[in-house]
């Protein structure tokens, strides 16, 4: 096992590289630094959006307040919601502020939330006039999106719709889409946030049944950050009485900042985490530092978690059948369609030809994600309606098909043209002269880059989960997202399709060697010592 | 009645004319030797026949038919072809290298091909190669696996293309023993080469071919002893003074 040292060695790389960028918890610190980092997820009107190149939001214009109060400028990092709470973990930011619902199960996963800074709930969508749901104990009949990880989701399950009625997506407009089409008959979000969407771009979708959970939305920091949380609910307090709350709230909300809705604040304030108060008001200096309070377990982008593997591996397992199930069905499709878009692809017929180069050329000049995007949400609007597995399956099918297509070019035109000679001049039209002579020994040579594309294919099915397939990657993501330990999951995910990839190896290897004829001795190694 | 009638044969590639209008007509039995130097179209002419090459005019009658596009796979199976750089199937062994043509294009059962193979085999003396990839082959067995193979459809027609060009010297003797073996059993056979001795020794008639036309033909003996034409007689200088 010389291998040993070197897999160590970049085991303790992946484990300990977050270290290098971790911010410190204290709040001198970034002081020091000049800048509080506030990780978001911009996908999220009226709170976080991005609109001609700018941040926008209620939580944007509040954030940059909160930071002027500290004394800092925010920088704010901008990333998918899957990734937005593991930054913390990995320290790339000091604080997440993106409509975050505060929950005992997220604060019992390591999170510190500051007291609610807004008040919200969840709530229905449905299409316009689709009055077969009406009130969240509908919902359990049919199909629902949501985003994944998202309070929404927790709400509908908590409705009682299961599992395999759940669709997941990336964000909140994905989930629109697929209500709009028809492929899901509602959609469970916050409020706030689904009325602005709709009110933008799904004028064909309505709110029903009123708030289905009441919940409190705050900031979040690491476990650790107790001096910077205190110091931030020392802000908002300061920011919500002098009229700079009221003046974002109408801004953003749309609404007039009731005495109902403060008084609500106010009596939520213990919902957030138990951080102490802040002691000096000057603001100079920082309380006795309560970090030594903290939760004494080994900071976890710093270990590996096996109970969060524990916990997360009948999951990944199912994402990882689902993984494999789709990277065969495409294997299967589209490796006898790259065959015939390659014989198309040198056929004498020109127009064929012409037709092949076509299509060979769209499919690898556009991106794959994109494919799969039209495939899905698009091709519905010509009624090709397919379920997401279906669309997927499709969509990975022809992408490959097209670079599969290439390498089965490569191995016909490197066949000696003898051999197709041959072949014709004992009688066999040119089908047979390539179904028994040219391509069995195409076969042989295409097998190596075969290979690559399968377990390129394998990898690139994770994208897939944007239309709601609840594959390997996503099914990670989704444990990620709120595990309080995303640097365990993402390895354990590493270490599964991995584990995926080596009997693809293995078999394409025991062909290699079983379709490897006799006549042509295994080649020795240049490095063999005893030489040729 | 000629088995073979070449009438005005024309083959450009391009701008090229590499047949300039060639005549011949071959009876049955008759064994051809053609000799030209290279480039003189020998390989182009011998293509022309099976239509591996589209001629661009002239015509090609066998057995009294013309081929044509249409009717040319049936014809193939009539008309074998050895190459000169023999062509095997590396995938296969020797005797499915023989029988695969039988097997796909006429449908014959296994047995039946297996057995007509190592017949074939065995006229070429490699019966016991049976089971041997072309790899593991010689040269020059390679070149009888070809010939086998075909021999394997019962051909009425061979025709041969430099058999030997591609040997190294201390090989070309048993595939000129085949070859005249085939001869005597008094098989149709044009055999273009280089070999000028075994022509001499073997064919019936020879042909001279020199910038795209028959330039010669006759009876070895004339041909090598007292040709006609200064073009034949210079290509003979040149070659058997080597």
């Amino acid at each position: 096992m010389k291998l040993r040292p070197l897999l160590l060695l970049l085991i303790f790389c992946l484990l300990y590289s977050p270290a290098l960028g971790r911010a410190q918890d204290r709040l001198d610190a970034i002081r020091q630094r000049g800048e509080l980092i506030i990780a978001t997820d911009a996908t999220y009107p009226p709170f976080e959006f991005r609109e001609k190149e700018q941040l926008l939001g209620f939580d944007v214009e509040l954030g940059n307040e909160i930071g002027r109060e500290l004394g800092v400028k925010v920088r704010w990092l901008n990333l998918e919601w899957s990734g937005v709470l593991g930054s913390l973990e990995s320290g790339k930011c000091d604080l997440v502020m993106a409509g975050v619902t505060i929950t005992e199960e997220r604060k019992k996963k390591g999170y510190l939330f500051s007291r609610p800074y807004f008040l919200s709930g969840q709530t229905i969508a449905r299409r316009k006039g689709d009055t077969r749901i009406q009130k969240g104990t509908d919902l359990k009949g049919y199909r629902v999106s949501v985003q994944m990880q998202t309070t929404g989701q927790f709400a509908a399950e908590r409705m009682g719709v299961p599992k395999d009625r759940l669709s997941k997506f990336d964000a909140l407009p994905d989930g629109l889409m697929d209500v709009r089409n028809g492929k899901s008959d509602a959609l469970v979000a916050d409020l706030p946030a689904l009325k602005e969407l709709l009110r933008k771009n799904f004028p064909e979708i309505e709110m029903t049944g009123g708030l289905i959970t009441e919940e409190n939305v705050g900031l979040v920091a690491w476990r650790s950050s107790i001096t910077l949380m205190s110091g931030v609910n020392h802000a908002l307090e300061k920011i919500m009485v002098d009229g700079r709350y009221a003046a974002i709230y109408n801004k953003w909300i749309g609404e007039t900042l009731t005495t109902r809705v403060i008084g609500g604040l106010d009596k939520a304030r213990k919902a957030g985490s138990d951080v102490p108060e802040w002691l000096n008001n000057s603001g100079k200096t920082a309380p006795n530092d309560p970090a030594k309070n903290a939760d004494k377990r080994p900071n976890s982008a710093l270990s590996i978690r096996w109970d969060v593997i524990r916990e997360a591996l009948p999951t990944m397992g199912r994402g990882a059948k689902i993984t494999l199930k789709i990277t065969l069905l495409t294997l299967l499709f589209g490796i006898p369609g790259g065959l015939l878009v390659a014989l198309g692809r040198i056929s004498r017929f020109p127009f064929l030809r012409w037709l092949m180069v076509a299509y060979i050329e769209v499919v690898r000049g556009t991106p794959l994600l994109m494919q799969i995007y039209v495939i899905y949400f698009v091709l519905p609007a010509l009624k090709i309606d397919f379920q997401p597995e279906a669309a997927g399956v499709l969509a990975l099918s022809l992408n490959a098909a097209a670079y599969i297509a290439e390498i089965f070019r490569a191995g016909i035109e490197s066949i000696d043209t003898g051999q197709m000679e041959a072949a014709r001049s004992l009688g066999m039209d040119y089908l047979g002269a390539m179904r028994w002579v040219v391509l069995p020994q195409t076969f042989r040579r295409v097998l190596p880059p075969l290979t690559n594309e399968a377990i390129a294919l394998l990898k690139d099915s994770s994208l897939v989960s944007v239309v709601a397939v609840a594959e390997l990657m996503r099914e990670g993501k989704e444990i990620a997202t709120n595990s309080g330990s995303a640097t365990t999951v993402y390895l354990a995910i590493a270490a599964i399709y991995l584990a995926l990839t080596l009997p693809l190896t293995y078999l394409a290897r025991q062909l290699e060697i079983r379709w490897q004829p006799i006549s042509q001795p295994r080649r020795k190694s240049l490095w063999s010592r005893k030489g040729a | 009645m000629p088995i073979l009638e070449i009438t005005k044969l024309h083959k450009s590639f391009g701008a090229l004319e590499v047949l300039k209008g060639v005549s011949l007509s071959v009876d049955e039995g008759e064994v051809i030797a053609m000799i030209g130097a290279s480039g003189s179209g020998k390989s182009t002419l011998l293509r022309c026949i099976n239509r591996l090459e589209t001629p661009t005019g002239g015509s090609v009658v066998f057995e009294g038919k013309e081929v044509t596009a249409q009717n040319v796979n049936r014809i193939r199976r009539e008309v074998g072809m050895v190459f000169q750089r023999f062509n095997l199937f590396p995938h296969l062994t020797a005797l499915q290298n023989v029988t695969l043509a039988p097997l796909k294009v006429i449908g014959t059962s296994k047995e039946q091909a297996n057995r007509d193979g190592m017949t074939c085999l065995e006229q070429v003396q490699l019966a016991v190669k049976a089971n041997n990839y072309p790899g593991e082959l010689s040269g020059g067995q390679q070149q009888r696996v070809a010939i086998a193979r075909a021999l394997a459809l019962r051909p009425k027609l061979l025709l041969f293309d430099e058999p030997t060009s591609a040997l190294d010297p201390e090989l070309v003797g048993e595939v000129l023993a085949v070859l005249r073996q085939l001869a005597q059993e008094g098989r149709t056979m044009i055999i273009a080469t280089h070999e000028m001795g075994f022509a001499r020794e073997v064919a019936h008639r020879v042909i001279f071919l020199d910038e795209g036309v028959i330039c010669e033909e006759g009876r070895p003996e004339q041909v090598f002893t007292q040709p006609r034409e200064e073009r034949t007689r210079a290509f003979l200088a040149r070659v058997l003074n080597r």
